[in-house]
């Protein structure tokens, strides 16, 4: 099949890549631009591990076409601490234990930054609403519940 | 340096709440996971599974694939190089050979640079079938008239299933007649018959849980290299790296010093990801001689990796008007897939081993069908047979109108009370737990919560035993003065973190001067595989001698320097002092200076530790839900869920509570939402996560987690193990609440609505 050139920007860098058209935004950005943080746990968009925000909508980018991407700011986990400094989520995922495995941390980061994003001082059941789409199988919940309201003390 | 101050019983980090040592890769995504690994020159491997639950393979046709372009191998079992081959270990059946035991087992696998070209290629390998009778049923299939699952057994290997849980009782094989049950087990104590003779109230049902997978987030992932010397290196997400060496050595007729299995990170492993796809993946290197990678889809993991066995339990069992428990009777059946390895052992011993019981008759059956074979999966075998007893128990606390916690309390084994085996349980926490449920908020306002329409509350107990094996660690002093702690454990559960805090106490240094990293087989001390809740019980043990032996070294280094003996000095952040003599110190950076540079006098400090456990320390849980049910649509929505367990002795309370509340979760989904769905023919229904049910954070709660120690004779510090005792109670305690809640009981988990609407006589 014969690739195409396009134009991604993602954490606020261009990059110009050569994809085949049925190649998914996850793994252009995984294997082409080697960007491995964001993870493939189910390949159908049931459990959210691959989230990133593009044109500032959450998405789940194995279901999303790379060439679908151009044009919008992709967001993913490697953009949130780019100056070496974590994001207030990230260290309050760390604080509060909400981090076990860390498979899908990447994507439930990525979920609350954007639950957080539209709604700075959600409550509990707006959380349990925000990061429904993402499946954790290690800490059933209780610690990102936490992790996400302390994040959204620490910012507010 | 950070502030610590001392904490509970005089200890300054162990019992202290702290964050996970690796938690800034995960957060940041910069922590490698098999998958996010790419060596140069490596190939993809896909592999195409049987369509058919039972069948002969007549023949394959693998040309056409063969021939796509891209391709760079197509593998059958023909083509393997030399292995060991055990037809009663799954493992050591790389690729179906003359005939297929379960929808998705392995038969050819295609290699090529580009993994969508491996997978047009499977499309293209014909494979002719003739099939032959699927027994799906383990009851049909216990039948003296069924049809056989498989051609007939010789030895049955079971050395997994060890790893998990260390019982000094050896399963009888099947002999004699070809049968589908693979296994045999039974416990027998007193008389049962007088004890039901005794009995006011008994009870009699058939429990029926369904199987379930793992569903770790992270498929399962293997990456191997074989070189032209003959050695051969192992990238996996694996709990037991070692066992893997061990296993391929066997199997590939390798010395164990030519085999590196290097344990990735695991992205979730819960019992499912020991050893699996190795072999094959090693085998597929050796063939190519270039590196191979094998990452499972979902749908390949949930159809052919190692689930949880689907299990009926049939129990009677009798009680007195006071509420002495009089007999128990049961038959335990694990449907153990079409390969022998189900943990019934554990089921069994369990399901009377929670309360003293005159009157014992258990019996073991283990099973096997034309479904994918059964793994471990935390605390393996023992939810299941949890489920029956502890909704009997409720019953029979029921119709004698006494309360069931106090039914409970009444018989609840403590330390010197025999389990089934004979064997006297060491000090344990089960009456604890119960009490600490007993002054729960959930329990304590249940009268309340019974007022509202269809809500209840319901609890109940569980407990694992754990498993037992040697291992090791080191400790040493770097020349800047801090600590690593090497061990040969994958860490799955932050034990590392938890190592890490061992030797900070017995060197009496902040934490942020010890680091604790996991290396691979060729570097790594040994250590046991990371299953059977028995890493920081055990390894802990290992760490903690080898910090006590470093911190003997370092003082011997320092007394001369010091001109004082080694007993008239102490160490506090990092300095050794001169007791009462604040001018006469040197710190772990000038001794390790002094015992790693160029010329210097002294050698290194490496301390180790080598432990060889012999006790266990069983892990107890009791745990409660408040339910609320839909009359018409049968749903089950859980309103507060808190759940108590013994683990001795915190060393990290965070992961401790992370532990109890993930695994509790687990068996909430066990309880309300998972389950393999299989058609007439074997074919898995449901093989994704949107019809395979996790839970969801709009399904669960925040969940209480009420930490209880009871300090354990041989742990560290009294740790005892942690990680499986967690699940062992959900799937009882919903269904106990479920009934409080409705009136009437669901037999079988998970509780759906559907199952929920034919109690209530409304399907």
């Amino acid at each position: 099949m014969a690739k195409q050139l396009i134009s991604l920007q993602v954490n606020g860098d261009t990059y110009e890549v050569a994809v085949e058209p049925h190649w998914t935004l996850l793994e252009t950005v995984r294997d082409e631009l080697r960007l491995t943080g964001s993870k493939e746990g189910c390949g159908t968009g049931d459990c959210g591990a691959c989230t990133m925000m593009v044109g500032g909508r959450l998405i789940t980018s194995c279901l999303m076409l790379a060439p679908e991407a151009e044009g919008s700011a992709v967001l993913t986990i490697e953009g949130l601490s780019r100056d070496g400094d974590l994001h207030p989520i990230q260290q309050a995922f760390i604080d509060s234990g909400g981090v076990q495995c860390g498979f899908c941390t990447p994507g439930m980061i990525m979920a609350a930054k954007a639950l957080l994003d539209r709604n700075p001082s959600p409550t509990l059941a707006q959380v349990r609403e925000g990061l429904e789409g993402n499946l954790c199988r290690c800490t059933g919940y209780t610690k990102i519940y936490e992790a996400v309201l302390a994040a959204a003390q620490r910012t507010s | 340096m950070e502030q610590e101050t001392v904490t509970r019983q005089g200890y300054r980090t162990v019992g202290k709440p702290v964050p996970r040592i690796d938690g800034v890769g995960k957060v940041t995504g910069r922590t490698l996971y098999t998958d996010d690994m790419v060596l140069p020159r490596m190939l993809h491997a896909k592999v195409l599974g049987s369509l058919h639950a039972h069948a002969r393979i007549s023949s394959i046709d693998a040309t056409a694939a063969r021939n796509h372009p891209g391709v760079e191998a197509v593998v059958t079992a023909a083509e393997l190089p030399p292995h060991k081959k055990d037809p009663s270990n799954r493992r050591q059946v790389i690729f179906a050979e003359g005939e297929v035991l379960f929808c998705g087992q392995p038969v050819a696998a295609v290699l090529a640079g580009d993994p969508h070209v491996a997978e047009e290629a499977l499309a293209l390998i014909s494979v002719e079938y003739e099939e032959l009778p699927a027994v799906l049923d383990p009851l049909a299939a216990m039948k003296e008239d069924s049809p056989l699952v498989r051609s007939p057994l010789g030895e049955v290997d079971r050395s997994e299933e060890r790893g998990h849980v260390t019982v000094n009782v050896e399963q009888e094989e099947a002999k004699g007649k070809a049968s589908n049950t693979s296994g045999q087990i039974s416990f027998t104590r007193g008389d049962v018959e007088a004890g039901f003779g005794e009995a006011d109230r008994v009870v009699e049902g058939s429990w029926r849980s369904a199987m379930v997978h793992q569903s770790y987030i992270e498929l399962h992932s293997t990456i191997a290299d074989y070189d032209v010397a003959g050695e051969l290196s192992v990238w996996t997400s694996t709990q037991g790296p070692f066992q893997i060496r061990d296993a391929l050595c066997q199997a590939l007729d390798l010395p164990q010093t030519k085999v590196r299995v290097t344990p990735m990170e695991v992205g979730g492993g819960f019992g499912g990801k020991i050893y699996l796809t190795e072999l094959m993946v090693a085998a597929l290197a050796m063939i190519v001689r270039r590196p191979v990678k094998y990452i499972m889809s979902r749908k390949e993991d949930l159809q052919a990796a190692t689930p949880s066995p689907q299990v009926v339990v049939q129990l009677k069992a009798g009680m007195k008007g006071d509420g002495t428990l009089t007999a128990i009777q049961a038959r335990l059946i694990y449907d153990c897939g079409a390969f022998p390895g189900a943990p019934m052992l554990p089921g069994c011993l369990l399901l009377g081993g929670y309360y003293r019981c005159a009157n014992l008759g258990i019996q073991g059956y283990e099973v096997m069908t034309n479904k994918v074979s059964v793994g471990a999966l935390r605390a393996p075998g023992t939810y299941n047979a949890t489920f029956a007893i502890e909704s009997a128990i409720e019953m029979l606390a029921a119709e004698l109108g006494l309360d069931p916690l106090e039914a409970r309390l009444k018989n609840v084994v403590e330390e010197g009370d025999p389990l089934p085996s004979g064997q006297p349980y060491p000090r344990i926490g089960a009456r604890q737990c119960l009490e600490a449920i007993g002054d729960s908020a959930i329990w304590k306002e249940r009268s309340e919560s019974r007022k509202r329409p269809h809500t209840g509350v319901g609890l109940a107990l569980g407990g694992w035993l754990g498993g037992l094996q040697p291992s090791t660690a080191t400790v040493q002093l770097n020349g800047d003065g801090t600590i690593s702690v090497i061990v040969g454990a994958a860490d799955i559960t932050g034990t590392n973190t938890s190592f890490a805090q061992i030797a900070a106490e017995e060197l009496n240094v902040p934490l942020s001067m010890v680091n604790a990293a996991t290396g691979d087989t060729k570097t790594a001390p040994y250590a046991g595989i990371s299953a059977g809740s028995k890493t920081t019980f055990i390894v802990g043990r290992a760490v903690k001698a080898a910090a006590e032996q470093a911190r003997e070294q370092i003082l011997a280094i320092a007394a001369n320097p010091l001109e004082a003996a080694p007993e008239e000095l102490e160490m506090a952040d990092g300095v050794v002092r001169v007791k009462g003599n604040e001018e006469k110190s040197l710190t772990f950076a000038r001794i390790g200076t002094m015992s790693t540079a160029f010329a210097a006098r002294y050698a290194p400090v490496m301390g180790t530790g080598t432990v060889a456990a012999s006790k266990q320390a069983p892990g107890f849980t009791v745990q409660t839900a408040e339910v609320e049910v839909d009359p018409e649509t049968g749903i089950v929505t859980v309103l507060r869920y808190a759940i108590a367990q013994d683990v001795g002795f915190a060393i990290n309370p965070l992961s401790v509570a992370g532990q109890m509340q993930g695994g509790a979760s687990q068996g909430l989904g066990v309880a309300l939402s998972e389950e393999m769905q299989y058609d007439e023919k074997g074919r898995l229904l449901n093989p994704n996560l949107l019809d395979y049910r996790l839970p969801t954070t709009q399904d669960l709660p925040p969940i209480e987690a009420i930490i209880v120690e009871v300090p354990s004779e041989d742990g560290p510090y009294g740790a005892r193990i942690v990680g499986e005792p967690s699940i062992v109670a959900g799937p009882a305690a919903v269904a106990n609440a479920v009934a409080d809640a409705i009136g009437t009981r669901v037999h079988e988990v998970p509780i759906t609505p559907e199952r929920v609407l034919r109690a209530l006589g409304k399907w």
